[in-house]
C-alpha cells in the first residue's frame, strides 16, 4: 500500500468535511471511490463506499453537533479492503471497521476543535489582531489536514491488519454475508426517509419512484 | 452605499474566503474567527487609511457566531455593507445575532437534509444501475456543487444588495420551495433505490428469499427512522463475531 497516497487523500477528505472547501468529496461514497482510484481499484472502493454511504445518509451535521467523521473512515476502510483480494468477507470486515472508525475519527474532530481554541485568542484571551487572525486561521486549516491524514493513515494500518487477520477466518458463506449486508443497507436506506419529511409527507414521491424502479426491473 | 461600492476584487476575495469559513471552527467562538476572516477584504476596503478602526472591527467580528457555511455570505455581505455605512457596533451585534439562528436552520434544511442526500441517492441509483464508479461519483458532485457554489455566490450578492434589509430579501427568495423540491426528489430517489438494492442482492448470488427480507428491512427502516442505524450497525458487528466464533469452534 502507498501510505503517502492514503495520507494525502485522507488529509484532503478530512479537510473537506468541515474546514475547506466542503465540496463533499468527504462523503463516504466519493472518498472511497477516490481512494480506490488512487490505489488502483475504484470499483471496489465505490462498492464499499456505497454501502458505507447508506449508513451515513441520515447523519446531519446540524449546528455545532458532534457526529462521526465518515470520510476519513471511508479512506481507511478502502485502503484496508484493497490490501487483500476483495470478497464478501473482506467487505464485511471493512464495513464494520468503517462504522466503528468513523466514531473514533469524529472524536478526534472534537478534540481538535477544543485544541485550537487557545490558538484563536491572544495570551490574555482577547480576539486576535488582523495579521495574526489570518495566519492562525490558515494554521488551523493546516493542522486539520494533518489530523485527518494521521487518522486516515492509522485507520488504514489497523484496517489492513484486521482484514489480513480476520477475513479468511470468517466462517460464513458469501450468501449469508451478502444477504445480511443487503438487509442492513435496506434498513438504513428506509431510515433515511425521515430526513425528507417522513412517510406521511413524502409517500407519494417515494411510491412513484418505487413503482418506476420496479417497472424498469421488469422490463429489463 | 450599495453593492457596487465594493470593488469586484473585494467581493471575489470574500467569496473565495467563504469556502474556508469553518477552517477554525471551535466550541468557544464557533465560526467567529472564520467570519472575521471572510470579512477582512471588505473591512480593509471600508477602513482603508484607518488601521486602528480596522483592527477594532476585526476583533469585534471574532465574537461567537454561527451560520450554515454555504449561507454565511448572506451575513458577510450584509454586515460588510453595514460596516461601510458606519453602523454602530451594538447594531451590528444585534443584526448578527438575529441572522445567526435563521441562516443555520435554513441551510440545514435546504442543504444537509435536502440537496445533499437527494444528490447522493441519485449517485447511488446511478451506481446500482451499473454506471462506472467515476460516473456515479460525478452524478453526485456535479449537480450538488453547481447548486452549492451558486448558492454561496447568490448569498453574498443578496447580503451586499439588501444590507440591513436582508431578511426581506431572504423572504422573497424561493428557498422554502427549493427545500421542498429537494426533499421530494430525495423521497422519489429513495423509492427508486430500494427495489434496485433488492434486485442487486438477487443478481449478486443471494437467494430469492433475500428480496422479501430486504423489502421488510426497508419498511422497518421507514417505520423506525434514522435510529435504525445503531441496531443495524451492531447487527453487522455481531455477524462478524459470529463468523469468527464459528471458525474458532470448527
Amino acid at each position: 500500500m502507498n501510505w503517502a497516497v492514503v495520507a494525502v487523500v485522507g488529509g484532503t477528505v478530512g479537510l473537506d468535511a468541515t474546514s475547506f472547501p466542503q465540496v463533499m468529496i468527504s462523503r463516504p461514497f466519493v472518498a472511497a471511490t477516490l481512494t480506490g482510484w488512487a490505489l488502483g481499484d475504484p470499483a471496489s472502493g465505490a462498492m464499499l463506499g456505497a454501502l458505507h454511504e447508506v449508513f451515513n445518509l441520515a447523519v446531519l451535521p446540524v449546528g455545532a453537533s458532534r457526529y462521526p467523521e465518515a470520510g476519513t473512515a471511508a479512506v481507511a476502510a478502502t485502503a484496508g479492503l484493497l490490501a487483500a483480494p476483495v470478497s464478501w468477507a473482506t467487505v464485511l470486515v471493512t464495513l464494520a471497521f468503517a462504522l466503528g472508525w468513523e466514531r473514533i475519527a469524529g472524536a478526534t474532530v472534537v478534540g481538535f476543535r477544543r485544541g485550537i481554541e487557545p490558538l484563536l485568542a491572544t495570551a490574555a484571551g482577547e480576539p486576535l489582531p488582523t495579521p495574526r487572525l489570518e495566519r492562525r486561521h490558515g494554521l488551523a486549516i493546516l493542522l486539520d489536514f494533518l489530523r485527518a491524514a494521521a487518522v486516515s493513515t492509522a485507520g488504514a494500518g489497523l484496517a489492513t491488519v484486521l482484514v489480513t487477520a480476520l477475513a479468511s477466518r470468517v466462517a460464513l458463506t458469501p450468501t449469508v454475508i451478502g444477504t445480511a449486508i443487503a438487509v442492513a443497507a435496506a434498513a438504513a436506506l428506509g431510515g433515511t426517509m425521515r430526513v425528507f419529511g417522513g412517510w406521511t409527507d413524502q409517500r407519494r414521491a417515494f411510491l412513484i419512484g418505487a413503482a418506476l424502479a420496479c417497472l424498469f426491473l421488469v422490463l429489463r | 452605499m450599495t453593492a457596487v461600492s465594493f470593488p469586484a476584487r473585494t467581493r471575489a476575495a470574500m467569496l473565495a474566503r467563504c469556502f474556508a469559513v469553518q477552517g477554525s471552527f471551535n466550541y468557544r467562538t464557533l465560526i467567529g474567527a472564520g467570519f472575521a476572516f471572510v470579512m477582512l477584504p471588505a473591512l480593509r476596503h471600508a477602513f482603508r487609511d484607518r488601521p486602528a478602526e480596522l483592527d477594532e472591527a476585526v476583533r469585534r467580528h471574532q465574537e461567537p457566531f454561527n451560520s450554515h457555511p454555504y449561507l454565511v455570505g448572506i451575513a458577510a455581505g450584509a454586515v460588510a455593507r453595514l460596516e461601510a455605512e458606519g453602523a454602530p457596533p451594538n447594531v451590528l451585534d444585534r443584526f448578527k445575532g438575529g441572522l445567526r439562528g435563521s441562516l443555520g436552520s435554513l441551510g440545514d434544511a435546504l442543504f444537509w437534509a435536502g440537496l445533499r442526500p437527494a444528490c447522493m441517492l441519485l449517485a447511488l441509483a446511478t451506481f446500482a444501475l451499473g454506471a462506472p464508479a467515476w460516473a456515479a461519483a460525478l452524478a453526485f458532485l456535479l449537480p450538488y456543487n453547481a447548486i452549492h457554489v451558486a448558492a454561496r455566490a447568490w448569498g453574498l450578492h443578496l447580503g451586499f444588495r439588501y444590507g440591513a434589509g436582508v431578511a426581506s430579501g431572504l423572504r422573497s427568495a424561493p428557498l422554502g420551495r427549493a427545500g421542498l423540491m429537494a426533499a421530494r426528489s430525495g423521497a422519489f430517489l429513495l423509492g427508486v433505490l430500494i427495489p434496485l438494492v433488492a434486485a442487486g442482492a438477487l443478481s449478486g448470488g443471494v437467494p430469492l428469499l433475500a428480496a422479501p427480507l430486504v423489502l421488510v428491512a426497508a419498511v422497518l427502516g421507514l417505520v423506525v427512522g434514522p435510529v435504525v442505524r445503531g441496531p443495524v450497525t451492531i447487527g453487522l458487528a455481531l455477524l462478524l463475531v459470529a463468523g469468527l466464533l464459528v471458525w474458532a469452534l470448527s
